[in-house]
């Protein structure tokens, strides 16, 4: 997503605005920041620990911090974008002293997949080579509630809990919590070529298993 | 669908899966997104696919986010007013 400069200068205004009332001790800043950050920070420390509570026990590592960091913040990035570094390190700190393999290190698996199987479209012999064989199914025909059932919102969140972690994490931050793409590859430390690689494969898994229940 | 000559000199279908989140992420030089949506316009089968992908990524971000657990939030709680008496 491209944020504009009136955006971007809005942006930095909230965090300049939120940072001055932390440092205030103003209580109901906290509430509001650990409220909205919650599921991006549990989202990237979930990427490198064991389990839910271990994710957990992380957040709450790293808003100490935060907390103790507060004054050297200068507003060079989005507050949520530095306070998920301080997540990802914390998070792989522990990581590496439970001897536990980094994701994010390697892509190869990722990188190897195909986004929609081979057999859907025409081979090098065939008339339009690299061609549909058959077109995918518009969702615009479908009735709206179809769509929107639970069971198709059930069946998208499986999807995304199967994914492979570093796809999971990466789809997990950009479209169910809503980070931009600069701030996910920053926080987890790939490049914004390589976070783009993972969110595809992971929108292409969950489109191909929406596919098969929407076209089933 | 593009004919002979298009995919010649453009993208075939099977690329244009591959690039749709360059696409959609704004990510192309000003010359492949050119050859992009040239294809998209001459050929339903790619726009339908975009299109999903575009649909795949609205469903996911109406999905619920974890919430902060009580005991957490209390914890935190605690951890702030202990560091605002500081």
């Amino acid at each position: 997503m491209v944020i504009g400069p009136a955006a971007g200068e809005r942006a930095a205004e909230e965090d300049a605005v939120l940072v001055a009332r932390l440092r205030g001790r103003e209580e109901r800043a906290f509430e509001e920041a650990t409220s909205t950050f919650y599921p991006a920070m549990f989202a990237v420390a979930r990427a490198y620990v064991r389990s839910g509570s271990d994710a957990e026990e992380v957040v709450q590592d790293a808003w100490l911090g935060v907390l103790k960091g507060l004054e050297r913040f200068e507003g060079r990035s989005r507050l949520r974008t530095w306070v998920l570094q301080i997540v990802a390190n914390i998070a792989r700190d522990r990581a590496v002293r439970e001897a536990r393999s980094l994701p994010f290190s390697s892509l190869e698996d990722d990188a190897g997949e195909p986004a929609v199987e081979p057999e859907r479209f025409r081979g090098p012999d065939e008339p339009y080579p690299g061609g549909w064989r058959s077109f995918p199914t518009d969702w615009a025909t479908l009735p709206e509630e179809r769509l929107l059932a639970r069971e198709t919102l059930d069946l998208v969140r499986r999807a995304i809990d199967e994914l492979p972690l570093a796809q999971r994490t990466v789809i997990t931050l950009r479209d169910v919590v809503g980070c931009a793409a600069d701030e996910v590859s920053e926080a987890l430390g790939v490049s914004e070529g390589n976070q783009r690689v993972l969110l595809h494969r992971a929108r292409a898994r969950v489109r191909a298993r929406l596919e098969r229940h929407l076209d089933g | 669908m593009a004919d002979g000559r298009h995919i010649e000199q453009g993208y075939a279908c099977a690329e244009v899966v591959e690039l749709a989140s360059e696409y959609l992420e704004g990510a192309m030089t000003p010359e492949q997104r050119t050859r992009f949506e040239l294809h998209l316009n001459l050929c339903d089968g790619c726009s339908t696919f975009l299109e999903q992908v575009r649909e795949t990524a609205a469903l996911a971000s109406s999905l619920s986010v974890e919430e902060i657990p009580d005991d957490v939030r209390a914890k935190l709680l605690a951890a702030f007013r202990d560091w605002a008496r500081e």
